[in-house]
């Protein structure tokens, strides 16, 4: 885990503003891309957390809080509440449960594993905030779905990473 | 780094959870009796018992592009519909309580709810 502690306030600020460009173009493409004929609607890749895992691998936890919280923000100008609301419970338990994952087990876990598990628990705190907003249990129906749904996301995402390092590690240097 | 051994344990108790839940689920509501609610524009536009073990092929009033199914074992789907995407008919068959499936370009919603429990009046949806 590289920790940037030479960086000086200015890098630090076109970094953010980089990889934030980068999460909105992701999403951006990922929309524009036909839906995904599966049984739910809704079920993405999520390809914009790409940006989030690289900021909390390579660069630290502030900054990827930082993407997750722009991320929502973003939504909420072009979204709405409700979908910001999602975003923001998703990409902060997602984040949560990577940064408890990264610490109890450091060099063990791999990149995939926390990748899968981000995604699986950005799906639960997604649903957790539908299920206060939705007021009903049944939506509990869906967990083993999405849960499902974001081991395969997550994979998707972990190989896409693994594509996209050598470009983004530069913006380290 | 990347990929280790142990990613096998994490996909596994995934898998596992997933599957244990989804029992618990059906285990838990299979015995309740359910029926299908067919909101048209939000509006409750037709009830069907899905316990009655008739099969049969229907449309709401509203739209006739539309076209349910319900099957013996007290499953019902969309079966046909006329908007571009088909992501109501991709839904499949639904039976358990909490299961839906929409067609939002015909702004129609099919949901499964407990036959007793809940009425049309009760609300779908706050937002604060």
């Amino acid at each position: 885990m590289n920790n940037n502690n030479g960086l000086t306030k200015t890098h630090r600020l076109v970094l953010t503003a980089i990889l934030f460009s980068i999460a909105i173009v992701l999403s951006v493409v990922e929309d524009a891309l036909p839906a995904l004929p599966v049984a739910v609607p809704g079920i993405k890749f999520g390809l914009s957390n790409i940006v989030v895992m690289y900021s909390l691998f390579f660069i630290n936890k502030r900054q990827a809080i930082l993407i997750a919280v722009l991320k929502a923000l973003f939504v909420l100008l072009t979204k709405g509440t409700v979908a910001a609301a999602l975003s923001f419970s998703g990409g902060i338990v997602s984040l949560a449960v990577m940064t408890l994952f990264l610490i109890l087990f450091k060099e063990k876990i791999s990149y995939l594993s926390l990748s899968i598990l981000g995604a699986v628990f950005h799906n639960i705190g997604q649903l957790t905030a539908v299920s206060f907003i939705y007021t009903s249990v049944y939506i509990w129906a869906y967990l083993p779905v999405l849960l499902i749904a974001g081991m395969i996301a997550g994979a998707a995402t972990a190989a896409l990473l693994r594509c996209s390092m050598p470009v983004l590690k530069k913006l380290n240097g | 780094m990347f990929f280790k051994k142990n990613d096998i344990i994490v996909v596994l108790s995934i898998i596992i959870i997933s599957g244990i839940w989804w029992l618990a689920y059906k285990f838990m509501f299979s015995d309740k009796p359910v029926k299908a609610e067919i909101y048209y524009y939000s509006e409750l536009a037709y009830t069907i018992d899905l316990n009655s073990g008739a099969e049969k092929t229907f449309s709401i009033p509203q739209n006739d592009n539309v076209i349910f199914h319900l099957y013996e074992d007290g499953s019902i789907c969309f079966e046909q519909s006329d908007c571009p995407d088909k992501v109501c008919v991709h839904a499949g068959r639904l039976s358990v309580i909490g299961e839906t499936a929409a067609c939002l370009p015909n702004g129609i919603v099919l949901k499964i709810v407990p036959k007793n429990n809940r009425g049309a009046d009760d609300p779908d949806i706050i937002i604060g």
